[in-house]
């Protein structure tokens, strides 16, 4: 019993490949290029990840130093000015994303008004658009970008922080704990980062 | 298409014989280099480290250290051109690459001052111009002028990172040898041949076969690793595209390397068939391990639009059972549990029966007082499952004293339950190896029955004492043992025939030489002067001239 194979004795050739074995070759080249052109693929997509990551980046970036200063007098970009209550509709209904001092409002500026308006989802090379949350059912969340709320809860409890989608209607008045995701190709999320805004 | 001629490329093995039998050479192990202590410096030196041609000198380590540094550089330029990790260990690296060319260049300064030693310049007028005019001394050269050239013109550092790729060129000086070597060997054979040499081995692979080996292996590493990094969040997120380039070029190879053994394993007479011998190494384990390894990939690809396959990522890890094709302990292992089945299925059997048993009773008796933890038999085995292992995570535990009394006779079943099948595999393991190495001692009678070990002996040897993982000193003693047995076996007359009586073997060679013996008295005598002498002289029982009839075939 032998460790090596039982290869076949040398029959007499001159070593050149035969018709076999050039198809063989050529299929095993179609082989490579397709595996290649399958990576490129892969690729691709990955660079797509990396713009969302970018994007998302970017949006750490602008709240972080904007967390700074928001709750200074005179800071530039008022809609998303700290220390402003939401005002209640006169119907004394609650108040929506379009009221200032709530998110939603906030959002709307940075979308429209901001350095962050033309941020791109390289995905479908559409803006960048928000969502409440990563959903791997719906692809069209890929690239998207969502903000979650962390509450942190009493001292003692068994879990130091409780995660909310943040809400149009959130109130903005105060410091907030956020957390930016991206959602990847697969629409699974992919923590960016947490800053205080 | 093929035929039996022996070929003329075959590993060549000096015939040894019996009185004198070294066992070191017999195995192919380093020997110890004779090497004169009395030489002059510089042909001592080049003895020790750079000629080839003598056994047992440190010149293999020295190429495999010198390949393993190249190898390493390789990665650290990969790595260089990745911020994340470049950034934060930027003096780790360059102190690497100072230790580099420290020993690149004492490489180059030795060949350089030992080249008149060598055999491919020292014919040459001028040996050291020989030498640093050859194709790898440029190579060689080449690999570390950069470092020195930033010391002295202002070049730009890009530019001669980029040239340290160069380096890679060093590995020209492992990979032509081992190339020229699976050329020889192969030569006058057809190309399919050539590619079930590369891959699966054989005695036509030669060094070429193990570099290849070598290089599947340290990318089956690479990409186990990176499977493991991906899932550590941060790394992931710094080095995503880095691992879908590492994944892709890994799929690249592995799937090659699967074309290349499916059209070539036909080549192998148990594999012969060009559809069926192809599917049947489709089905073998270890190209469907193979198989495994790859298709994750093409699976997330294509369906990724379609279905959830993320989890099928995990099956990458799969890659690292492509290792144990070179493993032969994993393959006695499989055997072993072969062999063992119906007893290990029986054992199995037994386990489940009294899982389920103990889980019915802890729930009969546990669900009144625990209806949310002993909720109904299937939670319960969970329970019977964790005791009878004697795991005891204590999430779930009796209360009543019935249950608690099961509990401590399940607890205490447990220990004997659990240890039959590993018991059983140990010992199985265990005769396996005996049994091979008897086998093994039985093959070295029959080889060393004619008193030579010719070169197609020393490869079965030597591949058997691979596969066993025996080392000289017991291939010695088996050897020992086997001249012993065949001296006691020659010399059977000799011994006494209790002794005889101990070994059926011997008693069966030895009742052999005994009718032959006799057979031998009547070609001695006159015919039938020893039957006529019997009856006159009345010394033989009526029983015993038949016997005696029987043996000379009269009767």
């Amino acid at each position: 019993m032998s460790t090596h194979s039982q290869d076949s004795e040398a029959p007499h050739s001159n070593g050149l490949p035969t018709t076999k074995d050039i198809v063989f070759v050529l299929f095993l080249c179609a082989v490579f290029v397709a595996v290649i052109w399958l990576g490129k693929f892969n690729f691709q997509q990955g660079q797509h990840i990396e713009d969302a990551k970018h994007n998302g980046e970017a949006w750490v970036a602008w709240l972080t130093e904007a967390g700074t200063k928001r709750m200074d007098d005179g800071f530039p970009h008022k809609a998303c000015a700290g220390g402003v209550k939401p005002e209640k509709p006169a119907d004394g209904s609650a108040p929506t994303g379009k009221t200032p001092g709530t998110w939603g409002a906030c959002l709307e500026y940075l979308q429209s008004a901001s350095e962050l308006k033309g941020l791109v989802n390289s995905f479908f090379n559409q803006p960048l658009h928000v969502v409440e949350k990563c959903d791997k059912s719906d692809l069209s969340t890929r690239g998207a970008i969502s903000f979650n709320n962390l509450v942190a809860t009493p001292a003692g409890s068994a879990v130091p922080l409780v995660v909310n989608p943040l809400k149009d209607d959130d109130a903005i008045d105060g410091k907030l704990q956020i957390r930016v995701i991206v959602c990847d190709k697969g629409g699974y999320p992919i923590k960016v980062g947490e800053l205080e805004f | 298409m093929e035929n039996n001629t022996p070929n003329q490329n075959e590993p060549q093995f000096r015939t040894q014989y019996i009185d004198s039998i070294d066992v070191a050479e017999l195995l192919g192990q380093e020997q110890k280099a004779e090497i004169s202590r009395d030489l002059p410096m510089r042909k001592w030196l080049y003895s020790w480290l750079l000629d080839p041609n003598i056994p047992g000198n440190k010149q293999k380590q020295f190429d495999k250290w010198l390949g393993i540094l190249i190898v390493a550089n390789l990665f650290s330029l990969v790595f260089e051109q990745v911020p994340a990790i470049f950034e934060p260990n930027k003096q780790a690296f360059h102190y690497f690459d100072v230790f580099s060319v420290i020993v690149f260049t004492i490489e180059y300064a030795l060949r350089f001052y030992l080249a008149p030693e060598d055999e491919e310049f020292k014919k040459k007028r001028n040996a050291r111009l020989g030498f640093v005019t050859s194709p790898f001394a440029i190579i060689d050269f080449l690999a570390v002028a950069p470092f020195y050239l930033q010391a002295f013109l202002p070049v730009d550092l890009r530019v001669l990172r980029s040239l340290r790729l160069l380096r890679i060129l060093k590995l020209v000086r492992i990979i032509v040898p081992a190339y020229h070597e699976f050329s020889r060997l192969n030569e006058g054979r057809t190309f399919r041949q050539r590619m079930h040499a590369l891959v699966f081995p054989s005695r036509f692979s030669g060094g070429l076969h193990e570099l290849f080996d070598t290089f599947i292996a340290i990318w089956v590493l690479l990409s186990v690793a990176s499977v493991i990094l991906e899932s550590v969040e941060s790394i992931h997120y710094i080095l995503n595209l880095q691992f879908v380039v590492l994944d892709s070029i890994a799929v690249a190879i592995f799937t090659l390397e699967y074309c290349m053994r499916i059209y070539s394993c036909v080549e192998d007479p148990k594999y012969q068939g060009a559809i069926a011998g192809r599917f049947n190494q489709a089905k073998s384990p270890s190209t469907f391990i193979d198989f495994l390894a790859i298709v994750p990939f093409y699976l997330e690809v294509f369906l990724h639009h379609v279905l959830d396959l993320r989890f099928l990522r995990i099956f990458r890890l799969a890659r690292l059972l492509k290792l144990t094709r070179n493993s032969d302990a994993t393959a006695v292992l499989f055997r072993v549990i072969a062999r063992e089945w119906p007893v290990m299925s029986a054992a199995s059997f037994i386990m489940g029966l009294l899982l389920i048993l103990t889980a019915s009773m802890g729930y009969l008796l546990e669900h009144e007082a625990q209806p949310e933890k002993f909720e109904n038999i299937p939670q319960s085995i969970y329970w019977a499952v964790i005791t009878l292992a004697s795991v005891g995570y204590g999430d779930i535990s009796p209360v009543t004293p019935w249950g608690r009394a099961m509990t401590s006779i399940l607890a205490l079943l447990g220990i004997g339950i659990f240890a039959i099948p590993a018991a059983l595999l140990a010992s199985a393991f265990s005769d396996e190896l005996i049994k091979d190495r008897e086998g093994l001692k039985a093959n070295l009678f029959k080889i060393l029955k004619d008193g030579k070990i010719e070169a197609k002996e020393t490869q079965f040897i030597r591949d058997e004492a691979k596969r066993l993982h025996l080392s000289v000193a017991e291939i010695n003693a088996l050897i020992d043992q086997v001249i012993k047995d065949k001296e006691i076996e020659e010399n059977l007359k000799a011994l006494p025939v209790h002794l005889i009586a101990q070994r059926p073997v011997h008693a069966i060679e030895y009742f052999k030489t005994c009718i032959s013996e006799i057979r031998q008295i009547e070609m001695h005598m006159t015919e039938g002067e020893f039957e006529n002498t019997a009856k006159d002289l009345d010394r033989l029982t009526a029983s015993e001239l038949q016997l005696w009839r029987q043996i000379q075939g009269k009767a």
